[in-house]
């Protein structure tokens, strides 16, 4: 029923990790909560299933959790249920982690033979035996990625994380896309091995498509929770480059790389997990004090909520893997499997990888582009609004929070070696080689491809502190004296409304991109005296509605309604009708029969075929009115 | 371990020299008087002696910033390659540590130009970002194919592998790595088809917006910044793409390597006197030809190499 093996006791730990610091910050965010009997129940029942998952061991209690926590966090979005946009992001969630959820029942009914009962070891039997496992795999990804927020099964993470209180939104966002990714890896590495080529490309190229595309919808996002989803998005396809090359490597008898790989990955979910809980919790501090989510009305933030706003800084350059950051580490060890590449001898592969070398660089890119961004306009500058105005510090409670989780995210930075040694044990269990002695070298880390390099986070932040140190000393040795003065702004006075805002900092990116974004552009302006240039007022406002969600979602819901209208009609014809229908259902079913029992030839198929187009035409749709 | 010191030293202390130099070659060819060679140095000197003005809307990350903003690129030093063969040199370190570094460098850039709330330092900072995200994927890309050409990804052994073992099988991969890697030069250094360091009207200036509201010592530490941050890429430039002249004895190979890197900056000079400033939604398309030859490089590797 339950299991404590190495893979599922590390994913406790990260339980752990991304759960405590928490704890004090939900605390303390207690008093903008209105139902708080509402919000411990399910915060406990979602923090226990996810504890649930991870240690299951049968289908059935797997199924049992899971489900639990997709309804305890469909409640916690709807702890302040009055806004419509909340309870619409719950309707979305709660249908789409259903819609996943069906996947992942027919994949354990179908690698289980029927019985949820059977532990995990022996589905593997089963897997094997069955005759199309790529339909498993199919299963798998629709049931997991769904819920882990993968292109294009993503559409209704940046509306659900959100509307959830932050201390919640942390837990989403930073642990329970983990605890999905946690199953995917569980199944592939236990069920599921050994697969073919097509399915590490496979994961390869939605994690290429995440990353760019979350990161790109991140940068024209003006909502700072929904920006931060989109960050999960981006970095859950980070992950996946990971185990996608992971996957290929196995796949093509090369372990040693392979566990490299996933070992890479499961750093970037520990790493993850940590940044992006501490910058929903610090978000969700800034939202606490200026009761506004639009990142157009922050602005000054960081002279009253130092705390707050240095914490950001630290995930911030942590999710925009600057070294020497725990971001940095794992995104480096992604590079170098992504490298390893070389190491391959089909060429047509060979090629092919650049290009997801390619999407991670452009990531890492626009990453920083969109963190600048966000700290930037959140907390430099001027206060934008009267609500940043009257910010202040959070509470302890809440401070406490933010402190331990930036604690984990320096933690995962100091002691990479020793977490790379848990997860190579873990990893071992499923039979991948050990290759901790081969890549730990007193505190650096070492890449196992031929062309590959080495880094030492410890090294590089001395030097940093070492030069930073020396240029202040030196500063004092020169008795620097400064002076706090207004400085030019061309003969005006600054003002916030002076300053870029973030749609203007995002601006550039944003044109070059216009062929994904293709944005609303709505530009009032009032003109004085039919001047172009001189007017009063003018408000630029630009809304992006995301193509997957415009194409895919939109699309299907449109078909969909064409579809009901058919049938709708269908209910409503004369009797006559109903009976050419059902003469033509005969005459189909006959034919049919006909062509599946006897041979098939394609000249009766087209006869037939013929016949039945007239038939219906004539006797079912009959003339226009 | 005492050459490297020199090395460095000689890094630090040449590295407004350079700056100057092509600035000199530039105003000479377009028949202007040209500057005395050590301006950069009476710039930075005046600085140092000036008092520091902080925008009173500033923050503390522009008492901060300063500091990050040459502090990676110090660190960055230390894993260049050795100019001779004999000298001890850090090997271990590789490139993407280093293009972390720079990018570390950058990001504190951008937030000193929206410190302090003017529209200036937004503009520079929204100019750079975008920029930088597209000088990202070029970099690696081409540091990928360097790897492969070089055998290694560690910065200093790989010059010194392409000194013993000059790839003369992947001379084509090899160009295209180098034109790639040129055309990074340009861009992340702000030189004239991206940006231009000698302009202060608001619509070209992307660099300079950026440090407009700092002053004094602060000032000078980025001034520092971006001169250090030419002399890394010149070197690795160098030492990359021509590298010969390492089994000399140290002097001689230092005198070699400063010949290299002042070539390099009249070739830069050269190219920017005989072309215009790119408008700033062409650039993504030079930064893309980058990107295709570093692709280039990567195919070519692969199908005549192996």
């Amino acid at each position: 029923m339950f299991t404590f093996d190495p893979f599922a006791l590390l994913f406790l730990f990260f339980l752990l990790l991304g759960v405590l610091p928490n704890l004090f910050y939900a605390y303390g965010y207690l008093d903008h909560i209105q139902r708080k009997w509402h919000f411990w129940i399910h915060y406990v029942a979602f923090v226990l299933s996810m504890g649930g998952v991870v240690v299951s061991y049968t289908p059935l209690s797997f199924l049992f959790f899971w489900e639990i926590m997709s309804l305890s966090s469909w409640q916690l979005i709807l702890t302040d249920p009055k806004e419509e946009s909340t309870q619409k992001a719950a309707r979305f969630y709660f249908f789409m982690t259903h819609f996943g959820f069906v996947f992942l029942l027919l994949f354990f009914l179908l690698v289980s033979n029927g019985s949820l009962t059977l532990s995990f070891d022996k589905l593997h039997a089963i897997a094997q035996n069955f005759a199309y496992p790529s339909l498993l795999f199919f299963l798998l990804i629709l049931g997991f990625l769904s819920k882990a927020g993968v292109v294009p099964l993503h559409v209704w993470l940046p509306y659900a994380h959100p509307a959830a209180p932050s201390a919640v939104s942390a837990l989403m966002s930073g642990v329970m896309l983990k605890i999905a990714l946690y199953g995917f890896m569980r199944m592939l590495l236990e069920v599921l091995y050994p697969w073919p080529l097509e399915w590490g490309i496979l994961i390869l190229v939605l994690g290429a498509l995440s990353s760019l595309i979350g990161v790109l919808y991140a940068l024209a996002e003006h909502d700072i929770k929904a920006l931060l989803a989109n960050h999960s998005i981006e970095n859950i396809g980070i992950i996946l480059l990971g185990i996608g090359m992971g996957m290929i490597f196995l796949a093509l008898k090369l372990p040693m790389l392979a566990t490299f790989a996933f070992l890479a990955a499961l750093y970037h979910i520990f790493n993850h997990m940590s940044f992006k809980s501490l910058l929903f919790l610090s978000a969700g501090s800034v939202l606490h004090q200026t009761h506004t989510k639009n990142i157009e009305r922050y602005g000054g933030l960081i002279k009253s909520m130092p705390l707050t706003a240095w914490s950001f800084l630290l995930a911030a350059l942590s999710i925009s893997a600057l070294p020497p950051t725990n971001g940095f580490l794992s995104e480096w060890m992604i590079f170098q499997s992504l490298l390893g590449s070389s190491s391959i001898a089909n060429m047509a592969l060979k090629i092919s990888l650049p290009f997801a070398v390619f999407a991670l660089a452009l990531t890492g890119g626009l990453a920083i582009a969109c963190f600048v961004k966000a700290f930037g306009i959140t907390f430099l500058g001027l206060h934008r609004s009267a609500n940043a105005k009257h910010a202040t510090e959070v509470n302890a409670f809440m401070r406490t929070g933010m402190l331990l989780m930036g604690a984990v995210v320096v933690g995962l930075m100091l002691f990479a070696p020793w977490f790379l040694r848990r997860f190579d044990a873990a990893l071992a269990s499923f039979g991948l080689p050990s290759i901790s002695q081969k890549i730990l070298f007193s505190w650096s880390i070492h890449s196992l491809t031929h062309n590959g390099g080495v880094v030492s986070p410890l090294f590089l932040l001395a030097m940093l502190i070492f030069f930073s140190a020396g240029l202040v000393l030196l500063a004092k040795r020169l008795r620097i004296r400064k002076r706090i003065f207004h400085t030019w702004a061309c003969g005006y006075r600054t003002t916030p409304r002076t300053q870029y805002s973030a749609t203007g900092f995002a601006g550039p990116i944003r044109r070059f991109f216009e062929w994904l974004y293709r944005p609303d552009v709505h530009f009032h302006k009032k003109t004085l005296a039919g001047h172009t240039t001189k007017f009063s007022t003018a408000l630029y406002d630009v809304h992006i509605r995301p193509l997957f969600e415009r194409s895919l979602y939109d699309g299907t819901k449109k078909l969909l309604n064409r579809l009901s209208y058919f049938i709708y009609r269908f209910a409503h014809f004369e009797q006559n009708r109903y009976a050419a229908i059902i003469f033509n259902l005969t005459l189909s079913v006959l034919f049919g029969y006909r062509i599946v029992a006897h041979q098939f030839s394609w000249a009766t198929f087209a006869l037939e075929a013929i016949i039945l187009a007239f038939t219906i035409k004539i006797l079912v749709i009959g003339e226009k009115r | 371990m005492i050459y490297t010191l020199i090395h460095i030293a000689v890094m630090v202390i040449l590295a407004p020299l350079f700056l100057s130099l092509i600035k000199a070659i530039k105003m000479w060819l377009l028949f202007k008087k040209p500057l005395p060679l050590l301006q950069g140095y009476n710039d930075l000197a005046k600085l140092l002696r000036k008092e520091v003005i902080i925008s009173q809307e500033a923050s503390q990350i522009t008492r901060i910033a300063p500091y990050l903003v040459l502090a990676p690129l110090l660190t960055a030093l230390l894993f260049m390659p050795p100019v001779t063969k004999g000298e001890w040199y850090i090997g271990f370190v590789d490139a993407f540590t280093l293009t972390g570094l720079l990018a570390l460098s950058t990001f504190f850039l951008m937030l000193i130009g929206l410190d302090s709330a003017s529209a200036f330092g937004g503009i520079g900072s929204s100019r750079e970002a975008f920029i930088s995200a597209l000088v990202e994927p070029g970099m690696i890309l081409v540091i990928f194919a360097l790897s492969l050409i070089a055998k290694n990804l560690g910065i200093a052994e790989a010059a010194i592998h392409l000194n013993t073992h000059f790839p003369t099988h992947h001379l084509a991969s090899y160009t295209f790595a180098a034109i790639a890697f040129f055309i990074l030069i340009l861009a992340e250094n702000g030189r004239i088809p991206i940006d231009n360091p000698e302009t202060h009207l608001e619509l070209t200036m992307v660099h300079e917006a950026m440090v407009l509201d700092l002053s004094g010592w602060y000032l000078a530490l980025v001034e520092a910044a971006s001169a250090i941050k030419y002399m890394i890429f010149a070197t690795l430039f160098v030492s990359f793409f021509s590298p010969f002249g390492i089994g000399a004895p140290f002097l001689i190979a230092l005198a070699i390597y400063l010949a290299k890197i002042a070539f390099l900056s009249l070739i830069i000079a050269l190219i920017e006197v005989n072309t215009a400033k790119l408008r700033l939604f062409k650039v993504p398309n030079l930064l893309g030809i980058a990107i295709i030859f570093a692709f280039l490089s990567l195919i070519s590797y692969y199908m005549l190499g192996a």
